[in-house]
């Protein structure tokens, strides 16, 4: 059969096209999920703020047990991590395959090393008999162990979400592998990529609030 | 099919220079904490928060570049309803004898 013109070439490879893709309709879906995520954490934040309000004092001196300093280094070592979470997506858009997956492999790294801290930190907290429901806290005052249900029920949530995120990460880093990801098809990508600065912005809020009251 | 969306890509170096600015403001939520600011420690932390939230959704996040009126108006719409939350929340808090 010849065919006419381009134009109809065009259609007739569109009608064998094996996939059926939607990249806005896979974005518009990532952006709902974050919306979700977004209410999840905003409700126990209300909370927060709630318990705050009414126990100003307790939470001040609660807060004065965390480590500034290591948090102060976890929020540099998740913002790095969004960074290069974002250029490994500009990597493939680019053709530049290998840096792509360089990227998203320190992205992965500065994730489980923030997991690192974050589980040293609550393993001190721990030792000095500082977790829910252990007798230590529950003689304190009550605002304190609001504070500090707070911190481990918010941080352990987050961190939940960080070690998923890796997870997902190293999902793409196959498919990258596999050069199923490539410049025709970032989106995968690109969603991952909201997921986990999504993550990095629920730390920019927790960081001040449990870190920096006192 | 639709033809081709266009990829905005952005350059390396504007990420970089987002993420200085993410380390600036947050040397400076950290020196603010430092300071006597009393009744303002709040807002202003929450202000430099919404700040760096605001450069990650809009640059590391492609707000700014989307099109499409819609991924625009979700956030403001989840904040939105936030402020709706914390304003009932604080309207039954702030009147009550106390929180047991």
């Amino acid at each position: 059969m010849i065919l006419g013109s381009l134009k109809e070439m065009d259609e007739v490879k569109e009608l064998v096209s094996e996939e059926v893709r939607d990249d806005t309709g896979a974005r518009l879906g990532m952006w709902l999920f974050i919306l979700s995520e977004i209410l999840l954490f905003g409700g126990m934040f209300i909370l927060y703020s709630a318990y705050r309000y009414k126990n100003p004092v307790d939470f001040h001196h609660a807060s004065r047990e965390l480590d500034v300093i290591l948090g102060t280094l976890n929020t540099i070592i998740l913002l790095t991590s969004s960074l290069s979470m974002a250029a490994s997506v500009a990597a493939i858009q680019r053709g530049q395959r290998r840096l792509s997956m360089v990227l998203l492999m320190a992205t992965m790294a500065l994730g489980l090393f923030f997991l690192a801290i974050k589980g040293f930190e609550w393993g001190t907290k721990i030792e000095h008999g500082i977790y829910p429901n252990s007798p230590t806290l529950l003689a304190r005052a009550k605002g304190e162990i609001l504070f500090f249900g707070l911190y481990y029920v918010m941080t352990g949530l987050h961190g939940l979400h960080v070690l998923v995120g890796v997870c997902v990460l190293f999902v793409m880093l196959i498919l990258l592998l596999k050069e199923k990801i490539n410049p025709t098809h970032v989106t995968p990508l690109e969603n991952s990529g909201l997921y986990w600065h999504l993550v990095d912005m629920i730390w920019i809020f927790l960081y001040p609030l449990f870190y920096l009251i006192s | 099919m639709k033809p081709e969306e266009e990829i905005r890509k952005t350059r390396y170096k504007t990420y970089a220079l987002v993420w200085m600015i993410l380390i600036i403001l947050t040397g400076m939520t950290l020196s603010a904490a430092g300071m006597e600011l009393g009744r303002w420690t709040v807002p202003i932390a929450l202000a430099i928060a919404g700040a760096k939230s605001g450069l990650v959704l809009n640059y590391f996040m492609h707000l700014r570049s989307e099109r499409l009126l819609i991924f625009k108006v979700i956030i403001p719409l989840v904040l939105a309803v936030f402020l709706i939350f914390i304003l009932l929340t604080f309207s039954d808090l702030a009147f009550r004898g106390g929180v047991r």
